[in-house]
């Protein structure tokens, strides 16, 4: 069968019985690249090009679709992680068209650092997006992913603008992005958006090993997981903000 | 958390930590009252010996006791049934291995039982009788043991698996004196071990079958006991003695009337005991429990209770009773209990005369006594199963009404917390429908965070399942567990779910072997054709399903002499008296009495069997990696020389991750095994029911055959119950599921168990509760009949086994039933530890 290069999904892994990836019980398609390169990042092995396999997106979907009954009980559907799932949109786009040709739930996780056309391509698509935001202030935001924020921010006020359903997460990091000050600035951003809630990921060191399996070196690699009062603490200090705090992870 | 009542907290510490004792009070009475009734017919035979039983065994009540009726001289002491002979030769051979590994037993009463009970019993059990009878019909298979044979067998085993059979179960020292040690002792107890694993053949159907001396596996009719009481029971086998037409009838009735009145008499003497012990307590709090203990045991089980007390109190007097009149091991379930409770509960709490903590209370001290239960069994190959527990007395909780209504009550919820605050072994099936209310559920799922022991059964398939077997919509919808996860009706069922079985396996070796087992040798079965000369996987196939039809013919026919024997010889009026059937044809159970009969043939080894075709098709088949002649090669060496190849197959497609080539294998092997099974009928009218469980025998089973060409070693575990093998599953738990759900499981009469183990951490979260609980339902929608799961990490399972003392209160799900990990054997606690462990969840 041949493919159609520019529709084809980059998937490095699927994974089935996803609980954290949005509601339900979800299979999450995790594509290949990315626009940022986060000091924290999880998945490395999404920025190496060859790592991933082709699929066309109706056999991926072939994929998700065996779990559909485990969807329907629990609410649950389809994720698109990544990498940046936005980043090539034919592929993305393909594959959320032939989700919701078979009725199945669509959340994408984004960074938000992609144009704003990638977003507004998919808009009707997706029932959930998954928003991070990193950090408020441009210069940390782009020493630490090595790209600035205004582009993602803007795309954050023009998700709520365009009446989308949005999660804003936030992968508080110890020592990166867990002071008083930040933490107040990002509360506020997210007043200023019309959302309540923010949802906050604790930084963990389970990755590690994925990248001594790549042979690379991971930036954060001295850092330790936030302690329950840490957290306890910066989610009373963003709802000191008017903003409450869902705790995943 | 809330936490146990203390009193409960006292007795649950006395349990945990008492001796486990041999105590010979059942044995020996029910053998005096034997010997003196000779020649008279076997239901009065038996209601005498219960008589004697009942009236001169040691009746106790504990301190802190609110509900009484113990089964034995000790705290903990299974009682012994030497008529049926199934752990004579254990006592015999193996006692000295029994009491290294926990068991005691009074000097005098060691010299009765190997001077006077057994050897009087000696051709007279049902074990002696049932050898004799199939080996008069050519139903056995003799161990070869001839040079040949015997090398033949070191070279498909290797000493290894042979050697751990017999050897002890001890954490292995390593220094050289250490196992000069163990070579020493092993040396001394040879000559009985093996003395041990040749009686324990007498289990053994030609083609590796099995067929147990046991029956039962039943729940009895409390219900009828909670509505007549045994008066009212007495007084409908008098009604029928009326009409009664033949000599067998009447010898029924009457022994059905000898029972009533030796429950009337036990039940007094607790009475008694309570007023002789409220006499001498200075504690008046104590004085006034125990006189209305007193109270309630002269009313019931004689009278229907008028209270929840009295209900409790009766039903754990029926339980206790029907126990101690089968002997340890027979699996005598209670049954719906929050069903059965409901009524008196609901109408004392309107009348203002309980309270909810009381309740409780009760039902947590009702919980205790529910897990002290031991079995007797021989600690061969690394299989210890003489635990708190063991010996199954499975509860059904929630579920649909006869009417199809969700029944799930108040108590329902109330037992859930009993089971969590006492937190043992308790055995729980928990029904649940389309119509289970989600908190219900959820709540079950959360159990887990406590203790790992609630079973998950589906009430539509299980109910159809019923209804295909021949029971009415009603009759179906109002089914119990039984021992592990064997669905039967509710006090009107006789139908042995357990105990006769054929491994899926041992086909293939028979296939390889043309006919003979690599273990026993012997010409066993039809020779099915030159194995390297099969032209198809077909043709495998075929030869394949040819050996597996003779090895069901053969056990059901075994099965079928086995029941002859206690149908002529050894009833039981008291337990029969209560299941519904039994009065109204005035026949015991054993001989078609009840309104249900069935019999039943397990399966064993599917993901083994499962994988192994698959490889076999994939390998030899289609990629041709591999010929017929090699494999059949590698196989009778235990793959000596061969790991590349025992690694290919390894890598084989695997039963449980959602292929549905293979899955359709394992489709086929079940429905046409279910066809075979149903299609042989029992003697009283009924049809045999298959079943796929395993009760962590998979590992002992395992020992018995050589290698398998999913690249499984000589002597490993055979994968458990209906679950994929161990390490199989590499997609997680729905790929898991659905594998399992291609399965029509309504074929299986009596029930099949899938063993998983939650990822790490899952339960932390309420989502985490929340996804389990759509797990599960999710696995119904698709046809699953029963899941359960183990929350226990990895790591705390390593550590335990390191350090036993630490985790004394470890409890993990073997199969179907729950136990403390650190009392198993070796080789089940590995086998649960290499139950796939899911990866946490990002």
């Amino acid at each position: 069968m041949s493919l159609n290069a520019a529709a084809a999904c980059r998937v490095f892994d699927m994974q089935r019985f996803s609980i954290h990836d949005g509601p339900g019980i979800r299979t999450t398609v995790f594509l290949e690249g990315c626009s940022l390169r986060c000091a924290w990042c999880q998945n490395p092995e999404a920025f190496q090009s060859g790592a991933a396999d082709e699929l066309s997106p109706e056999a991926v979907l072939a994929e998700v679709l065996k779990d559909r009954d485990f969807y329907a009980v629990s609410g649950g559907g389809m994720t698109v992680s990544g990498g940046e799932p936005l980043l090539h949109l034919a592929p993305v786009r393909a594959l959320l068209e032939e989700a919701k040709r078979h009725g199945i739930d669509t959340c994408v996780q984004t960074s938000g650092a992609v144009p704003k056309g990638n977003i507004e391509a998919v808009l009707g698509l997706v029932d959930l997006f998954h928003f991070d935001l990193k950090h408020m202030d441009p210069r940390r935001h782009r020493a630490l992913t090595g790209a600035g924020n205004g582009r993602i921010l803007q795309n954050a006020a023009f998700l709520m603008e365009r009446g989308a359903s949005v999660q804003f997460r936030m992968p508080l990091v110890p020592g990166i992005n867990d002071d008083p000050e930040h933490l107040a600035e990002l509360a506020r951003f997210v007043r200023s958006l019309g959302a309540k809630e923010l949802r906050v990921l604790p930084y963990h060191r389970l990755y590690l090993d994925k990248y001594t399996a790549l042979g690379m070196v991971a930036p954060l690699r001295g850092t330790e997981a936030p302690s329950a009062e840490r957290l306890a603490w910066a989610a009373a200090e963003l709802g000191r903000h008017g903003v409450a705090v869902v705790l995943e992870g | 958390m809330a936490t146990l009542h203390p009193k409960n907290a006292a007795q649950k510490e006395r349990l945990l930590t008492a001796t486990h004792w041999l105590c010979i009070e059942r044995a020996r009475y029910y053998t005096e009252a034997h010997r003196e009734t000779e020649g008279m017919h076997p239901s009065l035979r038996a209601a005498r010996a219960l008589q004697r039983v009942l009236e001169k065994m040691t009746v106790r009540i504990e301190a802190d006791e609110l509900l009484v009726g113990n089964r034995s001289s000790k705290l903990i002491a299974p009682p012994i049934a030497p008529e049926r002979g199934d752990f004579s030769f254990v006592f015999e051979h193996l006692l000295e291995e029994m009491k290294r590994f926990g068991y005691r037993i009074e000097a005098d009463d060691e010299r009765v039982l190997l001077d006077e009970i057994i050897p009087y019993w000696k051709g007279r059990t049902v074990r002696d009788a049932k050898i004799a009878s199939l080996r008069a019909h050519g139903l056995t298979s003799e161990l070869d043991l001839s040079p040949s044979e015997l090398r033949r067998k070191l070279r498909a085993f290797g000493p290894g698996p042979l050697l751990r059979l017999v050897a002890e179960d001890e954490v292995p020292g390593s220094t050289l004196l250490d196992r000069a040690l163990r070579g020493g002792r092993l040396a001394a107890r040879l000559p009985g071990l093996l003395k041990a694993v040749r009686a324990g053949a007498g289990d053994n159907v030609k083609g590796r079958g099995r067929c147990t001396d046991t029956q039962a596996h039943i729940v009895p009719g409390h219900k009828n006991v909670l509505r007549l009481g045994f008066s009212g029971i007495q007084a409908e086998a008098r009604a029928r003695l009326g009409s009664a037409k033949t000599e067998g009838e009447r010898a029924f009735l009457e022994g059905v009337a000898l029972s009533c009145d030796a429950m009337r008499a036990f039940s007094e003497r607790f009475a008694s005991l309570a007023r002789a012990q409220s006499e001498e307590t200075r504690d008046a709090g104590r004085r006034a429990e125990l006189e209305r203990i007193a109270e309630r045991c002269g009313r019931v089980p004689w009278l229907p209770p008028r209270s929840f007390v009295e209900a409790v109190q009766s039903l754990w007097f029926t339980q206790n009773a029907a126990i101690i009149s089968y002997g340890a091991g027979s699996g005598i379930t209670p049954g719906r209990v929050d069903q059965l409770l409901f009524p008196y509960y609901q109408a004392d709490l309107a009348r203002g005369e309980l309270t909810r903590e009381h309740a409780l209370r009760l039902l947590e001290e009702l919980i205790i006594k529910l897990n002290n239960n031991v079995i007797i069994w021989p600690n061969l190959g690394g299989v210890k199963l003489n635990h708190l527990g063991s010996d199954v007395e499975n509860i059904t909780l929630g579920g649909l009404d006869a009417s199809g209504e969700d029944a799930t009550n108040e108590l329902s919820s109330l037992f859930i917390e009993a089971i969590t605050h006492t937190s043992l072994a308790t055995t729980a099936s928990f029904r649940i429908s389309k119509k289970s209310p989600k908190e219900f559920v959820r709540k079950v799922v959360a159990i887990h965070r406590e203790t790992s022991s609630p079973a998950f059964l589906n009430d539509e398939t299980a109910i159809a399942a019923m209804v295909r077997d021949g029971y009415s919509v009603e009759a179906a919808r109002e089914y119990c567990l039984v021992g592990c996860v064997e669905p039967s009706g509710n006090g009107d069922s006789y139908g042995a779910t357990g105990g006769s079985k054929v491994y899926f396996p041992t086909a293939l070796d028979l296939v390889f072997n043309r006919g003979r087992t690599t273990f026993f040798g012997a010409q066993d079965g039809v020779d099915t054709g030159d194995p390297t000369r099969f032209e198809s996987f077909e043709a495998l196939l075929s030869a394949f399903y040819r050996q597996l039809e003779s090895m069901v013919g053969w056990v059901a026919e075994a099965t079928d002499l086995r029941d002859a024997i206690w149908a002529e010889r050894f009833h039981n009026p008291l337990i029969s008296s209560t299941i519904d059937g039994c009065i109204e044809r005035g026949r015991d159970m054993t001989a078609g009495g009840a309104r249900y009969n069935f019999g039943s043939v397990g399966g064993g080894g599917l993901g083994t069997a499962v994988d192994s075709l698959a490889a076999i098709r994939a390998f030899v088949f289609e990629r041709k990696q591999v010929t017929m002649g090699e494999l059949c090669e590698a196989l009778s060496t235990d793959f000596r020389g061969r790991e590349d190849l025992r690694r290919t197959l390894l890598g084989g497609p695997r039963f449980g991750n959602d292929l549905p080539e293979v899955d359709a294998l394992a489709r086929e092997l079940v429905a046409r095994f279910c066809a075979m099974v149903t299609a042989r009928k029992t003697a009283f009218g009924g049809h045999y029911k298959a079943s796929l469980i395993s009760y962590g025998l998979n590992v002992y089973e395992g020992a018995l055959e050589p290698a398998t060409p999913d690249g499984r070693h000589a002597g490993e575990p055979l994968s458990n119950s209906m679950s994929p093998s161990n390490g199989a599953e590499r997609r997680g738990p729905t790929a898991a599921m659905s594998s399992v759900a291609r399965i029509d499981h309504t074929l299986i009469g009596y029930g099949n168990s899938l063993n998983m183990r939650l990822p790490v951490g899952i339960l932390k979260t309420e989502k985490g509760v929340e996804s389990v609980a759509h797990l599960v339902r999710g696995y119904f929608d698709k046809g699953g009949f029963h899941v359960q799961f183990n929350a226990v990490d990895t790591a705390t399972l390593l550590a335990a086994q390191q350090r036993p003392q630490d985790y004394g209160d470890l409890i993990v799900r073997v199969s179907g039933y729950s136990a403390y990990f650190t009392r198993l054997g070796r080789r089940i606690q590995d086998d649960i530890i290499g139950r796939s462990e899911l990866a946490p969840c990002r």
